[in-house]
């Protein structure tokens, strides 16, 4: 069931190039202006450990390969998990019935494009065994647990994935990309008198099993304690609108929700973006930049190549507060006649891709963060989130707090827990009016979901002053 | 049908005789078409096939669940004895087993009426793309369509079939269909906004789908009436969840009733069984076999029939939800892992009327992010809607959150109405409550 990594991509997938020829050629039958096919292997495995054992596996393989055929704006798209001749053919010739004319000649060869690995593993997850695996989960349990007595239950995670993709063009070319994935995760609950808490953390990477060094999982566990046991001494936010300083980090989510999404070209495309026809406008002070990147070490929302074979790539979403560019995939720069930023991507071969985030972060500003607590009178010091919403039009956005500080007379006071923020994206990017020098990306599992797709992603945050976010909080 | 029960039989057979004295295994196989529309012409087109195996392994006494969508011969024998060999790498779980086979005793026999063949048939490429097509023109027709900025419609439909075999007896088979049509409709304010409304259908039978007309006007009038929205000062007021948004909270309601959230001590209802722990307005009931259901079944995840559940009874908790495995941990017997149809059996009074009672508070039409935690019960959530006075809409709202604690927020329930949203799942009526908190400017 595993991905071996030695043999070339077509053997893996058992197809020959004269086969995805004839299959782009009969995507390309009813007049199609474009063709791909996107093979992809997948196989993920994650190990548990519940009440002190680790007594579970759980294994995913996937295999397929989805045929897409551009008319115009419009896609036509169908995929196989079958990959012989005949019912390749077959999901080809239903893809193509989006178009609707006479044929047109496919690639009279596919040329490799090569492209340079930026997430090479030692050992390919698919050849480390279980037994190597076992005992760093065993080690982030008692690590955890040796933390604090209160500590009462702990599960930690292993995920790792490989994805093995090639994607050929009607445009004749041919792109291979190995894209490994490990997570580690470990969850709490402790107990104190009659209250029970929960709380985690997680780390992530495009990367092999090195990244399980010893002081990644001593980090994991010993976060994933202290985010629980904390909690005991939370008191509930007052509700209501005031000042919020974002810790440098997570709280990079505030980017990939009140902005990030609003730039994604499809939105922007159909016109239902309310940053639709804002390019080259302020929409941010002069000390914001915000990029969206694909190219960061190993991050998770990092890649070679896009899922439409664009290489990863930097973009400048907003530079010195005016608007620069959206977030394009094929379809969305053909659109605007610019060149895609190599921002398709699809959850798997059972999806298109469309336009998505990869790394989204603020550069540094010249602010410092003790400065920018110290000149709130009153507020809300955000450290970190879980999830958030968009509503991509309107433009509100909401990001959930799981814990953070008050800020009183600009020193950081009580803990306090599980609020929901909301505001305007646009506004808020408007009040961004302090941001320091402490850029740090998160290093934790990010996913995002649009469309119903589900793709990993990163960001990262300097710390940042922001005018007034309302508050969900349960106190008075 | 009798080929994928077949497969789940052989994948269980090939697991056996690798060395797993227990395995369970659920072929399937779904066609899902779809087409999504924008401004006039088609956006996506879409039609696949997918199929695969599900195997839950019982080796010496441990445990593995998998899956995988490589059904070449040689690579499901590799994916089952590597499983197998990896399975044994871990601890033994005495809890880990099959259900007893006197639970796949006593399956409902009576047609749930959730596969409608002929009608899958019928809704073919063609009829999808006119349906999707009217649905714009429904839009664009009703009431406020100068203001439209876009519309994006979609029309789909799935026929699944799956088969469940394990080696302990457990064999069932299932077919369903449903038929999905959607309405989005974009309109601008003054200041550029461009909220939007939204409707979808979901049902078994494509007769049960709404006329485009409906979905027209009600995807237009959802994005109409967030024109302007804003927020108003925190404070506690009284609210009414619309049906259609309400199963979110209900959600994060009956997530702590779950057998893993309670045997890992993260349950706010961990000493609450058979306890009342809110308003007399609150009884929810799990009902497996309700006719043409988007979630009927007559067996569960693990093969064991299912049966209907009362989840909340006039405010006391009724059940908790509890597979083999963590009914085991927790010394108590399988109730099923997983919800179906959840229902509110009270007949209660019409959305205006509800709303005519409340007279001021908040009507909450979205939510949006927040999350609940498990543990302590705390929540927090964005939500949109509409300011009410003497019963009338007066403005919307948006950028404000509800936040509470389900413990103290759920003995704030009032009254049901009768008014349960067909086309989900969870089919939540539109819920008043008492004053609850707000933050907003």
């Amino acid at each position: 069931m595993g991905i071996d990594s030695r043999k070339t991509y077509f053997d893996s997938f058992g197809v020959d190039r004269s086969l995805v020829r004839r299959v782009i050629e009969r995507g390309l039958s009813r007049g199609g202006d474009y063709c791909d096919v996107f093979f992809q292997h997948r196989v993920s495995r994650v190990v548990g450990l519940e009440d002190g054992e680790v007594n579970r596996t759980y294994a995913s393989v996937d295999l397929g390969a989805g045929i897409r055929v551009l008319a115009g704006d419009s896609t036509g798209y169908a995929y196989s998990e079958d990959l012989s001749e005949k019912a390749l053919i077959s999901v080809a010739s239903t893809a193509a019935s989006i178009a609707d004319s006479g044929p047109r000649q496919g690639p009279v060869s596919l040329k490799t494009v090569k492209i340079d690995n930026t997430y090479p593993v030692d050992v390919p997850w698919c050849d480390v065994g279980l037994e190597e695996k076992l005992p760093l989960v065993e080690q982030v349990e008692k690590r955890a647990r040796r933390r604090d007595e209160r500590i009462i239950k702990v599960s930690v995670n292993l995920a790792d994935e490989t994805s093995r993709i090639m994607i050929a063009t009607s445009e004749g070319r041919l792109f291979e990309d190995d894209r490994p994935m490990v997570l580690i995760g470990a969850r709490c609950v402790a107990r104190h008198g009659d209250k029970t808490e929960t709380g985690g953390q997680s780390a992530s990477a495009r990367d092999g099993l090195g990244f399980l060094s010893p002081e990644t999982l001593e980090r994991v566990a010993c976060e994933a304690a202290d985010r629980t046991t904390m909690l005991f001494e939370a008191v509930d936010a007052p509700p209501g609108e005031y000042p919020v300083v974002l810790a440098a980090g997570v709280s990079g989510i505030l980017l990939h929700e009140a902005i990030g999404h609003g730039m994604e070209a499809d939105f922007n495309r159909k016109g239902i973006s309310i940053y639709a026809d804002r390019i080259g406008k302020r929409i941010a002070p002069e000390h914001v930049t915000i990029v969206d990147d694909g190219t960061c070490e190993r991050l998770r929302g990092s890649i070679n190549i896009d899922d439409e074979g664009t290489a990863g790539q930097r973009t400048v979403l907003v530079e010195n507060g005016i608007l620069r560019s959206y977030l394009h995939d094929r379809i969305s720069a053909t659109h605007f006649g610019l060149d895609s930023t190599g921002s398709g991507r699809r959850q798997s071969f059972r999806y298109p891709p469309i336009p998505r985030m990869r790394n989204t972060y603020m550069l540094a500003g010249p602010h410092d963060a003790e400065e920018i607590i110290r000149s709130v009178k009153k507020g809300l010091y955000a450290e970190v989130f879980s999830n958030g919403q968009v509503h991509i039009g309107a433009g509100d956005f909401t990001f959930y707090l799981k814990h953070g500080r008050l800020i009183e007379n600009g020193k950081l006071t009580h803990l306090v827990k599980d609020a929901n923020l909301t505001g305007s994206g646009p506004k808020v990017l408007e009040h961004v009016d302090m941001v320091a020098d402490d850029l740090a990306m998160y290093s934790g599992a990010g996913m995002c979901g649009k469309d119903g797709q589900r793709v990993p992603v990163g960001f990262g945050l300097p710390t940042v002053r922001v005018g007034s976010i309302s508050v969900g909080g349960r106190g008075s | 049908m009798s080929q994928l029960v077949d497969q789940a039989a052989r994948v269980v057979e090939i697991a056996r005789r690798g060395g797993a004295q227990h395995a369970r295994a659920t072929a399937f196989r779904s066609t899902d078409s779809g087409v999504e529309w924008r401004d006039g012409k088609t956006d996506r087109m879409q039609e696949s096939v997918s199929m695969g195996i599900g195997l839950t392994l019982f080796v010496d006494g441990r445990y593995s669940s998998n899956s995988t969508s490589d059904l070449r011969p040689d690579a499901l024998e590799d994916f089952v004895s590597e499983n197998i060999a990896a399975t044994r790498l871990l601890a033994e779980d005495p809890h880990r087993r099959l259900p007893d086979p006197t639970r796949y005793e006593n399956r409902f026999t009576a047609d749930l009426e959730i596969f409608d063949e002929a009608g899958a048939r019928d809704f073919d490429a063609i009829r999808r793309r006119d349906t999707a097509a009217r649905l714009e023109q429904a839009v664009r027709s009703a009431p406020g369509a100068e203001k439209l900025v876009s519309v994006t419609t979609a029309c789909s439909s799935s026929v699944s079939h799956s088969a469940k075999v394990s080696s302990n007896g457990m064999r069932g088979s299932r077919q369903s269909t449903v038929f999905f049509q959607s309405a989005v409709a974009s309109v601008r304010d003054a200041e550029g906004r461009k909220p939007r409304g939204f409707w979808a259908d979901a049902c078994r039978h494509v007769k049960g789908l709404l006329p485009e007309e409906q979905i027209g006007r009600r995807a237009s009038g959802r994005a109409l009436v967030k024109l302007g929205a804003a927020p108003v000062e925190s404070g506690n007021y009284p609210c009414i969840i619309e049906n259609v948004v309400a199963d979110r909270l209900l959600g994060w309601l009956i997530a702590p009733l779950y057998g893993s959230a309670l045997q890992q001590n993260c349950s706010f209802f961990e000493d609450l069984l058979g306890k009342k722990f809110a308003s007399g307005a609150l009884t929810v009931v799990d009902k497996p076999h309700l006719t043409g259901g988007l979630a009927s079944r007559t067996y569960d995840g693990e093969g064991m029939s299912t049966a209907e559940r009362t989840i909340f009874d006039r405010g006391v908790v009724g059940c908790f939800l509890l597979n083999t495995y963590y009914a085991s941990k927790l010394g108590m017997q399988p109730t099923s892992g997983s919800t179906t149809n959840v229902i509110f059996p009270g007949r209660g009074r019409s959305f205006d009327e509800l709303l005519s009672e409340m007279g001021k508070g908040i009507l909450i039409t979205d939510f949006s992010g927040g999350n609940s935690n498990p543990a302590t019960g705390d929540f927090s959530v964005g939500i949109g809607g509409q300011w009410i006075e003497k019963g009338k809409t007066q403005r919307a709202l948006s950028e404000m959150n509800l936040s509470g604690n389900h413990l103290d927020f759920w003995n704030k329930l009032l009254e049901t109405g009768d008014d349960p949203h067909p086309f989900s799942a969870m089919r939540t009526p539109s819920l008043r409550f008492d004053k609850v908190q707000f933050s907003g400017i």
